[in-house]
C-alpha cells in the first residue's frame, strides 16, 4: 500500500526529537496566544512567523502547523469559557458551548471539543494522505488556462463565503490583486507603481501587509470597543465526558467530521461553512431541537469536529495545487516562500520528507492538543483574566520585532504602521480584509498563468471557454456567483453569518 | 448590497437624506479614488496586446474594475438603506502608530532595549484604561523576555543596545550588544 509507506516516511520525519519538540511548542504557543481574546489564528501566525526563521523548512512548517491548530483550539476555548469566538469558525461553538459552561459543564464542553477535534483530525489526516497523490496527478495535467480558471473559481468561493456585502468582497479581492502587482514585473522587468522607491521594487512584503491589515488593525478595533468579558464564574468541573455524553456525541462527531472535511477541500475558504452546516444538520437530526442554544452537547461536538476537519483538509488545495484556500493558508504560502519552497504539485515529488512529514505531524499535533490542553485548562482560564490594556502593548512589541526580523528592515515596520491605518479604514467602511489577502497571494500566480495561457492561444481570450476543464471551472464560478446574488440565498447567507 | 436593510444600526432620520447608506457611499468613493490613484501611478506602463501583455495591462484593468465596484457602491448607497458612517477615533490609531514608528526609528540606532519599552509605553497611551506604573514595569519585563527569546534563544540579528562612541564619558569606545 502506497499510502502506508508514505505515511511511514512521514512519521519517521515527524517523530524525530526535534520535530516532536517543535510540534509540541507550536501547539502550546498557538493555544496560548489563541486563547487570548481578540487574537485570532491569522494574527498569531504572523506574529510568530519570525521564530521559524532559524529552522529547517520541515521543522518550520511543523511548528507553524502546530501554531495553527493550537490557535484554532484556543479559539474554541475562549468561545466556551468567555463567549468570545477567537475566530469565525468558533462562532457556532459559543451558542451551546457557553451555555454548557454556565450550567457548570464547561469541562465537559472543553473535553468533548478536544475529543471530537482529535477524532476529526485523525480522519482528516487519512483523507489528506489518500487524496494527495491523485489530486497532485490531476494538478500536473492542468495547463495555465485551467490554473487560471481554478483560481478564479477559488476567489469566487471566497467572495460568496465572505461576510457582509458581496460587492465589497469583490472589491477587496480586486484591491488584493492590485497590491500584488506592485513591484517589478517578472515578464518585462518594468517597475510597476513603485514611484522609483527602491524597496518597493521587490513588491509589498506579505508579512507586512498581513500584520498591518489584520494584526494591527485588530488592535485598533479592540481599543475602541471596551470588551465585556463574560468569563464563566462556575467551576470548570470534570473534563472527561460521561459514557452518556459520549454516546450522545458519537454520531454528531462523525457527521461533523465528514461534512467539515468535505467542505474544507473546496478552494476559497470552504472550511468556514463546516461548523455552520454541522450545527444546522444536528438541529435537524435532533429529537428535541429546542435543546439547542441551551447547552446541547451535540451543538458543541458536531461543529467542533467539523471545524477541525475543515481546518486540516484546507491544506489539500495548498499542498496539491499550490493554491491557498483561505487567509491562514495564504500565510502558510508566505512562510513556505520565506523558506525557499514554492507550494504546488511539485512539493510532493521533489520534497517527499517535507510533504509527508507535515501530514504526519498534523496527526501528532492533534494528539498533543488533546494531551496538553485538557490538563492545562486551569492555566488558560487564568490567562483569560489578563486585561487588554496590558495585552496590546505586548502584542505590539512582539509584532514589531517580528516584522523587523523578516528583512531586518525598519522601513518594513513603517509600512506596517501605514497598512494598520488602511486596515482601520477598511473596518470603518465595512470591508472584510480576508478576501484581500487571498487576492494578494493569488495575484502573481494568476497573472503568470493568464499571460501564459494567452501566449499559448496567441491572444485568443476564448481559450478559457474552449478548453473543457477550464470552461467547467468557470461555469461553476459563474453559477455560484449567480446563486449568491439571488435574494433567497442571500437572506439565508446573512442569517448564517449573523452572530 | 447592505447587510442590514432595515437593521437597527440604520438611523431612522437617514431616510430623509438623499444618501441612504453613508458607509457604502464613503466606501465607494474611496474605491474610485483608489482607481484614479492606481491609474496615475501606472500611467507610464506599457499596455501591450492580449498576445503579449505589457506590464500595464492588468493593473489598469483591475484598477478600472475597482472603480466600477466603487461606482456601484455609490449608486447603491442612494437606493438602499444601510449603515451610518462610524466615528473615527483618533487616540488609538495615533498613539499605536506613533509607538510603531518610534520602534522603527530606534531599533537600528539604539537597539531593542530602548525600542521595546518605547513602543509599549507610547502605544499604551492609546488605551484610556492604562495605568502608567503598571505599564512601565510590564514594558520592561516584556522587552527583557523578547531580548532573551529573539536575540539569545533564536539568534536573530537584533541589536540589543547600541551606545555610539563618545556619548557616555565612561565608555569612550561606545557599546554594541
Amino acid at each position: 500500500m502506497d499510502i502506508f509507506s508514505n505515511l511511514a516516511l512521514g512519521f519517521s520525519t515527524a517523530l524525530t526529537l526535534q520535530n516532536l519538540g517543535l510540534a509540541f511548542v507550536g501547539c502550546l504557543i498557538g493555544t496560548l496566544i489563541g486563547v487570548l481574546p481578540g487574537v485570532g489564528p491569522i494574527a498569531t501566525i504572523t506574529m510568530l512567523l519570525p521564530i521559524t526563521f532559524g529552522l529547517d523548512p520541515v521543522g518550520a512548517l511543523i511548528l507553524l502547523a502546530g501554531i495553527y491548530y493550537g490557535a484554532q483550539y484556543g479559539g474554541s476555548t475562549t468561545a466556551i469559557l468567555v463567549n468570545i469566538p477567537g475566530e469565525a469558525t468558533a462562532v457556532v461553538t459559543t451558542l451551546d458551548g457557553h451555555q454548557m459552561a454556565k450550567q457548570g459543564r464547561a469541562g465537559i464542553a472543553l473535553g468533548i471539543a478536544a475529543i471530537g477535534s482529535f477524532f476529526a483530525g485523525c480522519v482528516a489526516t487519512l483523507i489528506i494522505a489518500a487524496l494527495a497523490k491523485p489530486l497532485t496527478g490531476l494538478a500536473l495535467l492542468f495547463g495555465p488556462a485551467e490554473y487560471f480558471s481554478l483560481m478564479v473559481m477559488g476567489l469566487v468561493f471566497a467572495v460568496v463565503l465572505a461576510r457582509g456585502s458581496i460587492l465589497k468582497a469583490v472589491a477587496m479581492i480586486l484591491v488584493g490583486l492590485l497590491l500584488s502587482m506592485v513591484g517589478t514585473d517578472l515578464e518585462t522587468g518594468a517597475e510597476r507603481m513603485t514611484f522609483g522607491y527602491a524597496p518597493l521594487a521587490d513588491g509589498i512584503d506579505f508579512a507586512v501587509l498581513a500584520m498591518g491589515i489584520f494584526g494591527f488593525a485588530e488592535v485598533l478595533r479592540n481599543l475602541e470597543h471596551p470588551e465585556a468579558r463574560d468569563v464563566v464564574k462556575q467551576r470548570i468541573g470534570r473534563l472527561l465526558p460521561s459514557w452518556e455524553d459520549l454516546k450522545q456525541s458519537a454520531a454528531p462527531v462523525l457527521r461533523g467530521t465528514l461534512l467539515g472535511g468535505a467542505l474544507g477541500i473546496l478552494p476559497g475558504n470552504g472550511a468556514v461553512l463546516g461548523p455552520f452546516a454541522s450545527y444546522t444538520l444536528e438541529k435537524k437530526f435532533a429529537k428535541d431541537p429546542s435543546r439547542f442554544g441551551r447547552g446541547a452537547i451535540e451543538g458543541v461536538a458536531g461543529p467542533e469536529s467539523a471545524n477541525n476537519a475543515g481546518a486540516q483538509t484546507s491544506f489539500i488545495p495548498l499542498l496539491t495545487l499550490g493554491i491557498p484556500p483561505n487567509a491562514v493558508m495564504a500565510l502558510m504560502v508566505g512562510a513556505m516562500t520565506i523558506h525557499g519552497i514554492v507550494p504546488g504539485p511539485q512539493v510532493m515529488t521533489k520534497n517527499p520528507t517535507l510533504f509527508w512529514g507535515m501530514i504526519a505531524s498534523m496527526w501528532i499535533g492533534n494528539l498533543m492538543l488533546l494531551v496538553i490542553n485538557l490538563p492545562l485548562v486551569g492555566m488558560w482560564v487564568r490567562l483569560l483574566k489578563v486585561p487588554y490594556r496590558l495585552m496590546f502593548p505586548a502584542i505590539l512589541v512582539f509584532s514589531c520585532i517580528g516584522i523587523y526580523s523578516v528583512n531586518n528592515s525598519p522601513a518594513d515596520v513603517i509600512f506596517t504602521a501605514a497598512f494598520a491605518i488602511v486596515g482601520y479604514a477598511f473596518i470603518k467602511f465595512g470591508f472584510e480584509p480576508a478576501p484581500l489577502l487571498l487576492g494578494y497571494v493569488l495575484g502573481k500566480l494568476m497573472e503568470e498563468n493568464l499571460r501564459r495561457a494567452l501566449i499559448i492561444s496567441r491572444g485568443d481570450i476564448m481559450t478559457f471557454a474552449e478548453r473543457p476543464v477550464s470552461a467547467g471551472l468557470l461555469l461553476v464560478a459563474l453559477a455560484l456567483l449567480v446563486v449568491a446574488v439571488l435574494p433567497a440565498v442571500r437572506k439565508s447567507r446573512n442569517e448564517a453569518f449573523a452572530e | 448590497m447592505s447587510e442590514h436593510p432595515t437593521g437597527p444600526t440604520a438611523r431612522s432620520d437617514e431616510g430623509s437624506h438623499a444618501i441612504r447608506s453613508p458607509q457604502n457611499f464613503a466606501a465607494g468613493l474611496s474605491l474610485v479614488a483608489l482607481m484614479v490613484f492606481a491609474l496615475w501611478a501606472g500611467r507610464d506602463l506599457d499596455q501591450g496586446t492580449l498576445r503579449a501583455m505589457g506590464a500595464g495591462m492588468l493593473p489598469r484593468a483591475i484598477a478600472v474594475l475597482i472603480g466600477l465596484c466603487g461606482a456601484a457602491l455609490v449608486a447603491v448607497s442612494f437606493v438602499k438603506d444601510g449603515d451610518p458612517l462610524e466615528r473615527w477615533h483618533l487616540r488609538g490609531p495615533f498613539f499605536v502608530c506613533l509607538g510603531i514608528l518610534a520602534f522603527a526609528f530606534t531599533i537600528r540606532s539604539v537597539g531593542l532595549a530602548v525600542a521595546g519599552p518605547l513602543v509599549a509605553i507610547v502605544s499604551g497611551v492609546a488605551s484610556p484604561e492604562t495605568r502608567l506604573r503598571e505599564l512601565l514595569a510590564f514594558a520592561l519585563v516584556v522587552t527583557a523576555f523578547c531580548i532573551g527569546l529573539f536575540r539569545y534563544v533564536l539568534n536573530l540579528p537584533l541589536p540589543v543596545l547600541i551606545i555610539p562612541p563618545g556619548v557616555l564619558p565612561g565608555l569612550p569606545a561606545g557599546l554594541y550588544l
